[in-house]
């Protein structure tokens, strides 16, 4: 009885190791297949890159087809521990990504006094093609609302914000913007960067209170419109410099 | 609606953020309050320095057609900056040594300094040097009205005797009494 478990045991215990063997075998099989595909896939990329990589830099519409054709086959140009991402290496995007993403910062940051840190998308496309002057390649508002998702882990809250009507507005600080505030910038850049209590109870529905509870805040709280107290007709207007064009 | 810059009759580019109505407005947020102060500090002192106007008082807030209407008023947007707005402007410009309450102990007029007086005293001890009249004895009258146009044309005399105490310290002038009045005579420096 003894000596029949001995033999059970160890009849296992050979059993369990050639099935280790195996399986490691299987697997290694696996992976050299895998190995030799990446290696294929890794040489056709590198010459995909070089013939292209220029294109992708100065040609927007170019740029714009490689990034489509990027997230139907499922990769994601910016992911990876490179700064930038596998694909970005590979094509040299990494410099021109972040340096995109500095120039996003230094106009927010340098427009934040003015505007409390809520800028119009269509300005900061305009500024920061001013930054970059012409030769650079033209930037389109997909380049900057791309880059802007690489500054996510910054924490300081960039983030773009659909405000309706098609406009768009990117946040460059923490506070969050509440949905009042987003219909009330809406608004105004109807207007051309103004706004009355009278505006938002015609259009939007709202009550007096409301209105001018969330224009008090704005105005004094967090800093992110301007009082102009001479209005001829409505006597205090607010106006809010975001969705105001400057020609500057 | 773009809010542009603009070329005023005397030839000023005024910024486009004077052209937004709510500038002239003094304004309840701290920090938007700081910001604009600072556009409109700039924007004085540039403007005193193009039109070499040295003074700026309260009453020029006030009382339509003096030589800051291009400034202190918009006509385009129908708006201007209010007595009460400008006086705390000024008191700011003082705070900072942009500015001096001149005469002292009031508060509606100050002296703008677009120059500082130790760069006035420079100035001064420069014209004086390249004119040829180092050791010999001027007025003050002689000194800001002279006969040819000079960087000292329109000094105001209390400025102008900053300045010249300054270059006293270091030996560069000496305030002398004479007959009807003050005068100076400067030296090598």
């Amino acid at each position: 009885m003894h000596r029949g478990v001995g033999l059970a045991a160890f009849d296992k215990e050979q059993l369990s190791q050639r099935f280790a063997e195996l399986s490691s075998e299987l697997s290694k099989t696996q992976v050299d297949n895998l190995q030799s595909q990446l290696t294929q896939f890794r040489t056709a990329l590198s010459h995909f890159a070089t013939t292209h990589r220029d294109s992708i830099r100065s040609d927007p519409a170019f740029r714009h087809a490689f990034q489509q054709m990027c997230s139907s086959i499922g990769v994601d140009p910016l992911a990876g521990p490179m700064k930038g991402g596998w694909w970005a290496e590979m094509l040299g995007m990494g410099d021109w990504q972040y340096e995109l993403g500095v120039q996003i910062v230094d106009v927010c940051v340098s427009t934040r006094e003015r505007n409390g840190g809520v800028i119009e998308m269509g300005e900061l496309v305009r500024m920061v093609s001013k930054l970059r002057g012409v030769e650079s390649g033209v930037i389109t508002e997909e380049d900057v609302i791309r880059s802007i998702k690489t500054l996510q882990p910054l924490g300081a809250g960039y983030e773009v914000l659909d405000v309706g009507g098609g406009k768009k507005m990117v946040r460059s600080v923490v506070k969050e913007l509440d949905a009042d505030q987003a219909v009330i910038l809406a608004e105004a850049q109807v207007e051309g960067g103004w706004i009355v209590e009278a505006i938002l109870e015609n259009r939007r529905g709202w009550t007096r209170e409301r209105a001018r509870a969330a224009l008090e805040n704005m105005l004094l709280r967090d800093g992110l419109c301007w009082l102009d107290s001479q209005d001829e007709h409505y006597g205090q207007v607010y106006w809010i410099p975001s969705a105001m064009r400057w020609d500057e | 609606m773009a809010l542009s810059t603009h070329t005023t009759p005397s030839g000023f580019l005024l910024p486009s953020i004077h052209s937004a109505p709510p500038f002239f407005t003094e304004q309840p947020n701290q920090s938007t309050h700081a910001h604009l102060t600072e556009k409109w500090i700039h924007l004085i002192l540039t403007y005193a320095r193009h039109k070499r106007l040295f003074v700026l008082r309260v009453e020029d807030a006030e009382v339509p057609g003096g030589e800051w209407d291009e400034i202190l008023r918009n006509e385009r947007i129908n708006r201007r900056i209010l007595p009460q707005y400008l006086s705390s402007l000024m008191a700011i410009m003082v705070a900072k040594n942009l500015a001096v309450y001149e005469p002292s102990k009031q508060t509606r007029a100050v002296l703008l300094y677009w120059r500082l007086p130790e760069e006035w005293a420079d100035v001064l001890h420069s014209w004086a040097t390249a004119t040829g009249q180092l050791n010999t004895i001027l007025t003050f009258y002689e000194i800001s009205d002279p006969p040819i146009q000079s960087p000292l044309s329109g000094i105001p005399i209390p400025l102008l005797r900053r300045a010249i105490t300054i270059l006293s310290r270091s030996n560069r002038a000496q305030i002398i009494g004479v007959a009807d009045g003050e005068g100076v005579r400067f030296f090598v420096g």
